[in-house]
């Protein structure tokens, strides 16, 4: 396994899973509200995102077990995802109009890491 | 009904967490410390710093540490070589010395049970040269044993207190997660500056957030000394449990004896080649020559930690005369594997920088837990007792509370920034030099602990935090001021051990200053009620 295998797993690992949690965290009402104002609710939105966040989870993890294999990568998935959630905790209780845009961003890099790890 | 089942849920997780809460505190900020064991004792020797990082073939490393236990240890009863690895460049050699034979019972009684006197020597493992001797230290293994081992008491009655501890933490653990009633609404939610409500929040958030780390941790941690807490089985098998450790670590039954004929040892260099063949060109961690240069001679190589989560390494024994292999790992038992694997997750020996990151991040995540478990109960009792507070009224449990989280939370970080200043403050030739570093610890420990029993106040929170954190902050400047690699050497020459030392105790500090300065805007406790984020941003 190359350097650059890993690092790319890596990233896409931590990115995927922040994005991944992102969108979920923006499914529940609460933080739905702090973002577009009180009353309102995701409505139709709400499965897009409990579906996106799902699958930037399932990103995640397919990535650690590339990078790790498949004992040593779940522990690693576990890891990701409580960084993961810490940093979306902290965006959303400190710089909540930036967690749409981090999204997004994270979004993007997992998917080009992941192609990046995919070539390599 | 199922209100009353979680309100006597809540009530078991009050005290379960509680009563044990200052224990845990220390057994986690040591425990997640002993992540980076290897990394601390490094840093802690300066000495070593110098080591040249060029990787070298094994076989050359395990030559020159042969060569110095041959000119230095020839009558030795045993030699040990840690071959050389990315977390700890130098190659060590150490042995124990030959029993002197004609006054042994009378030793026996004047030594103090323990482990027998190592003696070692670090070598550069591209010219075989030896290291200064660095200075000695017990390092980041004074954090591993304290986290189990305690310290000035017997290590099986502190493994007994960390075990109930650990057991009240499972507890705890479980009850809360009935207790807490919104696990997934709540999931990502933490409101800054409301009191209790924020306390409670941190609480959750730490703990939920890292909840499979938190379960695994706990169980895992009895696991480990699962043999002192239930020997039941293993007194029905065994005469003693000596004879079952000797068989469990595939290790020298401790009644083998040497020949008494002197036969030279075979080359190390083809065992070596064969072992790391057969583990598919893994490198070998660990070299060990029991009886070398007799007749008896046995050579046990085992694999270099990391690779997989088990804590067990496969090993190979050679004939230390012929360079036969005589056995390979033996270790396959389905319990034995499913030990190895539960031990290997709780101490997290793994190769992987990224992966130990992890764990240390989550390991703190679980002192946050803690601390904020013992923060909550205090907070929530002082409005309980608000009016008669106020009136100046007494409430001895909350004081005593405060203190010892105050003693617990802020003090021992200052206790363990104190255990790395005197490491280098102390006079590097000083005799019992390890012991005095402890010393500082516990003495820098103790003092805080008095003033934060006599004087619990928000005032010497804030000082303690702040103390804490200029003791922290300033240990990269220390290293580099008294010998150690400093920082712009370290990244560049890519001596990571030290470089990342030096850049987490600069963000610990950072993080205990933060907390400081942020205890100085006043107590914010009736505010009105929070505007939504949105109409702030309009």
């Amino acid at each position: 396994m190359s350097g650059l295998h890993e690092t790319m797993a890596a990233v896409t690992a931590l990115t995927a899973a922040i994005a991944g949690f992102a969108s979920l965290s923006l499914g529940i009402d609460r933080h739905w509200e702090a973002l577009h104002g009180r009353g309102t609710d995701p409505g139709a939105w709400r499965r897009r995102l409990q579906g996106a966040g799902a699958g930037g989870l399932l990103v995640s993890l397919l990535a650690c077990v590339a990078l790790r294999g498949s004992a040593q990568g779940w522990v690693a998935w576990a890891g990701m995802m409580t960084a993961a959630a810490l940093t979306v905790v902290l965006t959303l209780t400190y710089l909540p109009h930036r967690l749409p845009p981090l999204a997004k961003a994270m979004g993007v890099i997992a998917l080009l890491a992941a192609l990046a790890m995919l070539a390599a | 009904m199922k209100d009353g089942f979680r309100q006597s849920m809540a009530w078991l997780h009050t005290w379960s967490g509680l009563l044990v809460g200052w224990l845990l505190f220390l057994v986690f900020s040591a425990g997640t410390a002993a992540y980076f064991r290897d990394e601390i004792t490094l840093w802690m020797k300066p000495e070593l710093h110098q080591a040249a990082h060029t990787p070298v073939p094994q076989a050359v490393a395990l030559g020159h540490a042969q060569a110095l236990l041959a000119r230095r240890a020839p009558t030795a009863q045993r030699w040990f070589v840690t071959m050389p690895s990315e977390r700890e460049p130098a190659v060590r050699a150490s042995w124990v010395p030959a029993k002197p034979e004609a006054k042994d019972g009378a030793a026996k009684d004047a030594k103090p049970k323990g482990r027998r006197r190592f003696e070692s020597a670090e070598l550069d493992p591209a010219t075989g040269e030896e290291l200064n001797k660095p200075r000695a230290t017990r390092g980041g293994d004074f954090f591993y044993r304290l986290h189990f081992d305690l310290h000035y008491m017997s290590p099986i009655w502190a493994r007994w207190m960390v075990g109930v501890a650990a057991m009240c933490m499972l507890v705890a653990i479980l009850s809360g997660i009935v207790t807490h009633k919104r696990i997934f609404k709540d999931f990502f939610t933490f409101r800054p500056a409301k009191g209790q409500r924020s306390w409670l929040d941190a609480h959750n958030v730490t703990a939920v957030l890292a909840l499979p780390y938190h379960l695994m941790i706990t169980f895992t941690g009895l696991v480990t000394l699962m043999f002192l807490y239930m020997p039941w089985g293993v007194q029905a098998l065994y005469p003693s449990q000596d004879r079952f450790f000797t068989d469990l670590n595939n290790a020298l039954p401790a009644d083998a004896r040497p020949a008494k004929q002197a036969v030279p040892l075979a080359p190390l260099a083809p065992m070596l080649a064969q072992a790391s063949a057969a583990w598919d060109g893994a490198p070998a961690g660990r070299v060990t020559v029991n009886f070398p240069g007799d007749a008896n001679a046995t050579v046990l190589i085992s694999r270099q930690s990391g690779r997989t989560i088990g804590y067990d390494q496969p090993d190979m024994l050679f004939d230390g005369t012929s360079g036969r292999m005589l056995s390979s790992t033996r270790h396959t038992g389905a319990a034995t594997t499913t030990r190895s694997v539960l031990y290997g997750l709780h101490i997290a020996r793994f190769s992987n920088p990224l992966l130990r990151g992890l764990f240390f991040l989550s390991g703190l995540a679980g002192c946050a837990m803690v601390a904020t478990g013992l923060l909550l109960w205090a907070v929530k009792e002082r409005q309980k007792h608000a009016k008669r507070l106020a009136h100046g009224g007494r409430h001895i449990g909350l004081r005593l509370v405060d203190g010892l989280n105050l003693a617990a939370i802020a003090g021992l970080p200052v206790a363990m920034a104190c255990y790395f200043w005197a490491n280098r403050l102390l006079p590097a030739a000083m005799a019992q030099r390890p012991e005095a570093e402890i010393r500082w610890f516990f003495i820098a420990w103790g003092v805080t602990a008095l003033v934060a029993l006599a004087r619990p106040t928000r005032r010497m929170w804030q000082a303690m935090l702040a103390a804490g954190g200029v003791l922290f902050a300033l240990l990269p400047v220390l290293n580099g001021a008294t010998g150690g690699a400093h920082l712009v050497t370290s990244i560049a020459h890519g001596l990571w051990p030290v470089a990342g030392f030096d850049l987490v105790t600069l963000a610990l500090g950072g993080a205990l200053l933060l907390a400081a300065w942020h205890l100085q805007k006043p107590a914010v406790l009736k505010k009105p009620s929070h505007k939504p984020l949105a109409a702030e941003a309009a």
